[in-house]
């Protein structure tokens, strides 16, 4: 008898005296190097077996190692200028200066992550400071700007000759002096970035453009005087629409009370009435105009429908001229593809731009654009030429080939973000249609016929398609995946009459389900567009590949970031 | 358009032990005929459809009384036991796997089984809440899949476990949870978890998480040890330590009946899973809750819940 599973065997004989104990040991290595059932969770299912019959007890074995414990030692420094560039576990005392949080994509996944300035010698007052900026991985949520921290076990980066700190999961922070900038709270001034479509709010603002505008009474009983402009903070800029005279000039800063966000299409704005206060306010730390106008370049991640101001450096890819009537005279639009390094969409101009065919592609930046969106999808409207400036070269990588570029998208973005092109995204397989597989679609209208019916153009023989109809999902958001011809194909490895013989062979019942077992659970990565509404967001991909993980692998980076001994 | 309603939004499947969810007692139901229902975990998770897997370690056909199929089984993974069923609601692939699944856990064979499924949970005249999940969509995994699974169910539920300890500093209002970092999608359900569960002890969760990484890893044999060294099984051992030993653990198990019976008496797991987190071995464990229970300390007023003889 094995001795490694003597105890689990003596257990077992004791319930069924009769068992052959060289089988029972078979059945617990079986259990452990097949399946990763460890003894002490397979004895029930192998005691049933070898009883013979059912007990079910809601019976559960948990274990584990105990925790090592041994702590990690920092090494205690007082000043910035101490540290070297591969320095680790680091202690020290710093003032936060600045603290910013922004969404990033590691690895497919949208984390939050912090960073900002800090300063060292904290507690001097009017000592040599030295200023590092730092990143925050945790972020965790006691480091407020204008407190004094003990930063213990973060580590040194350096980049190109600049030092920065890196705060890591692990690390710990002790807040020693609270910080002087109060914590945001409801009728206090609200980040621009993450103020809500609708309802009452405060914000403090630098104001980037203001201009003297009118609106028609539809009734045509006159007009009324409004000021349109724009304002920025450090985390965003939104537009505004003053009922009332307002005077400041372009630079000022102001703290505007009680200011109504309205959302036109997808973007909101902001506007000031009689029960509006602005006062002009002070910070002399506040970002100036230059500083914050950077804002006002959109990419076209960024793009809503709606959106008016729009300044934005993008490359044509595809431009040409097309034709139509209208009141009986021929009219002329161009219109045509564009990219930027985070996606693609449409462009269209109702004036002619000095742009030919042959010296495609061409960056140009545009000012003060407008944005449309038709499905879903972002389409630039250029009402004139000189809107448009062309560049020399892109600000990016020139060697970027964007028409064919995808930019990899978390998939909480996707799923509430604008429909986008060009996008590639990663999640788990939940779910697996039972009509994944052969399909026919309408000869009119594409649409997938229900019994040989299309719900708009009646019975018709249909065009045969083949298309994979999934969920995928993160734990925080779920899109709709529906692969094309090619990217199902691709991704099954199977030639169209290989996956028709599959299908006959099995049935379509047994082919999902043998789809499910190939995908389920698993990882997967595909890349095409999103067309985003009420009932959530929908991908369709044309690539699709599934990702292979080592969970051996994974399991020890877990153990790293997560300090789980 | 096929149907005048609305199709809600779908709702995504959280990775999650077993010890997590059936610890669950709190379920959240919307008022609308179409609202999603929640079963809301001690950590805070918002459960209406789950990602599981683990060992089949049962499967069987009960007969309803209105003449309805109903199979209902149990899957075990390190940390506990999921408890789900297909009926005839179930789709066709999913009770033609059923069946398939009823014939190898007859014969004996180890199936290692993924499934999607949606919570469900029931409350008693007497007040207990049991969960349990449907099955929408399954598949048998090997090992390698497993493994996979194990390692995305630790990650999510140790994401899960730094969000509880963040919200514990914080004014347990919306704005107070945003303010300390707790993301969107965990925030209501920490709000209502912290106000119905109390206090809790999420130790627990750790251990199941080291032991579910000792397989990912495939260190089976530190899988395989207890949490604290077991009792030493020779003979050798002296008879005064084990019998304090013995006292200590009936003390503990005792003390954790008192303490978290509300009315119903507390169930074989929960007793279990807080002795073992109290430095017990599990065997041990087990062995003298029955002890406790035939020498008439403790009775069972249903099966699998123990209460303290008055």
């Amino acid at each position: 008898m094995s001795e490694k599973y003597e105890t689990h065997i003596k257990s077992i004989l004791a319930e069924c005296p009769d068992a052959d104990p060289e089988a029972v040991s078979a059945a617990f290595a079986k259990y452990e190097s097949e399946f990763f059932i460890p003894p002490q969770d397979a004895m029930r299912s192998i005691l049933r077996r070898f009883k013979g019959e059912t007990t079910p007890s809601p019976s559960a074995g948990s274990s584990g190692n105990s925790p090592s414990s041994a702590p990690k030692t920092t090494r205690k420094v007082s000043r910035l200028s101490e540290l070297k560039g591969d320095d680790r576990e680091i202690e020290i005392e710093v003032e936060i200066i600045s603290h910013n949080i922004r969404d990033q994509t590691i690895r497919g996944e949208q984390k939050q992550i912090a960073f900002g300035l800090l300063e060292d010698n904290p507690w001097e007052e009017n000592g040599e400071k030295n200023r590092w900026e730092f990143k925050d991985w945790g972020p965790n949520s006691n480091i407020t700007p204008g407190s004094v921290v003990r930063i213990e076990g973060a580590s040194v980066n350096e980049y190109q000759g600049k030092m920065s700190l890196n705060i890591n999961q692990s690390t710990r922070i002790a807040v020693i002096r609270e910080g002087t900038r109060p914590v945001v709270a409801p009728g206090e001034p609200q980040d621009i970035s993450s103020l809500p479509s609708d309802g009452y709010v405060c914000i403090v603002g630098r104001i980037l453009a203001t201009r003297p505008d009118q609106i028609h009474r539809k009734d045509g009983s006159g007009s009324i005087d409004i000021i349109r402009g724009r304002l920025a903070d450090e985390t965003g800029t939104i537009g505004f629409l003053s009922w009332e005279p307002l005077s400041h000039e372009v630079g000022t800063l102001l703290k505007i009370e009680g200011a109504q966000v309205r959302t036109f299409r997808d973007t909101p704005e902001l506007n000031f009435g009689r029960t509006t206060k602005v006062e002009v306010y002070h910070d002399k730390n506040f970002a100036d105009v230059d500083a914050l106008s950077e804002q006002t370049v959109l990419t076209l991640s960024e793009l809503r429908d709606g959106a008016r101001d729009v300044d934005a450096v993008v490359q044509i890819t595809e431009w040409a001229k097309r034709s139509f009537m209208r009141d009986g005279e021929e009219r002329f639009l161009w219109s045509g593809q564009i990219a930027d390094p985070t996606g693609r969409c449409r462009m269209s101009a109702w004036n002619e731009l000095p742009i030919t065919e042959e010296q495609l592609p061409v960056t140009v930046r545009l000012k003060g654009v407008r944005v449309r969106a038709w499905q879903g999808i972002p389409d630039i409207t250029i009402d004139n030429s000189d809107q448009v400036e062309i560049l020399d070269a892109p600000p990016w990588d020139s060697e970027l080939d964007l028409k064919n570029h995808t930019v990899e998208v978390a998939l909480d973005e996707l799923s509430t973000g604008a429909s986008r092109v060009g996008i590639s995204t990663s999640a788990i397989v939940v779910s697996v249609r039972e009509d994944s597989g052969f399909i026919q679609r309408c000869t009119e209208c594409r649409r997938v016929l229900r019994e040989g019916v299309c719900a708009d153009h009646g019975p018709n023989d249909g065009n045969s398609d083949i298309r994979l109809r999934l969920a995928i999902d993160n734990g925080r958001s779920s899109v709709s995946l529906l692969t094309n011809k090619e990217a199902t194909l691709s991704l099954l490895g199977m030639s169209e009459s290989e996956l028709q013989d599959a299908i006959n062979d099995t049935g379509q019942v047994a082919f999902v389900q043998s789809l499910r077992g190939k995908m389920l659970g698993r990882k997967i990565n595909a890349s095409g567009r999103t067309i985003v509404d009420e009932q959530g967001a929908m991908l369709l991909a044309d690539g699709a590949s599934m990702i292979e993980e080592d969970a051996g692998l994974r399991a020890t980076e877990i153990r790293a970031q997560w300090r789980v001994a | 358009m096929q149907s005048g309603t609305t199709r809600a939004k779908r709702q995504p499947a959280w990775h999650m032990l077993a010890s997590e969810f059936s610890e669950a007692t709190l379920n959240e139901k919307g008022s609308g005929e179409y609202d999603p229902s929640f079963v809301i975990t001690k950590l805070g998770a918002k459960v209406n459809r789950v990602v599981v897997a683990g060992l089949l370690e049962r499967l069987e056909v009960r007969e309803t009384s209105n003449g309805s199929t109903l199979y209902q089984g149990q899957m075990r993974d390190p940390s506990g036991v999921h408890y789900f069923s297909v009926g005839d609601y179930a789709s066709e692939s999913m009770r033609e796997l059923t069946l398939s699944l009823v014939e190898k856990t007859e014969a004996g064979e180890p199936v290692l089984l993924l499934m999607v499924a949606k919570s469900r949970w029931y409350q008693t005249d007497e007040g207990a809440v049991y969960t349990s999940l449907r099955p929408e969509e399954a598949c048998e995994i090997d090992a390698q899949k497993y493994a996979l699974w194990l390692t995305r169910a630790c990650e999510d539920t140790l994401q899960r476990m730094k969000h509880f300890t963040d919200s514990l500093s914080a004014e347990p209002t919306r704005e107070g949870l945003v303010a300390a970092g707790v993301p969107e999608h965990m925030v209501d359900g920490l709000l209502v978890s912290r106000n119905h569960y109390g206090e809790i002890e999420i130790e627990n969760y750790t251990l199941n998480i080291m032991q579910a990484l000792d397989i990912a890893e495939g260190r089976m044999e530190a899988a395989s040890q207890p949490v604290v060294a077991p009792a030493p099984s020779s003979d050798e051992d002296s008879e005064g330590a084990e019998a304090g030993g013995e006292t200590e653990v009936k003390d503990t198990i005792l003390s954790i009946i008192e303490q978290l019976d509300q009315g119903d008496g507390v169930d074989f797991e929960t007793v279990l899973t807080n002795t073992v987190a109290r430095g017990f071995d599990r065997s041990l464990a087990e062995e003298k809750l029955d002890e406790l229970s035939n020498e008439g300390t403790l009775h069972e007023p249903r099966f699998g819940w123990f209460r303290i003889v008055a």
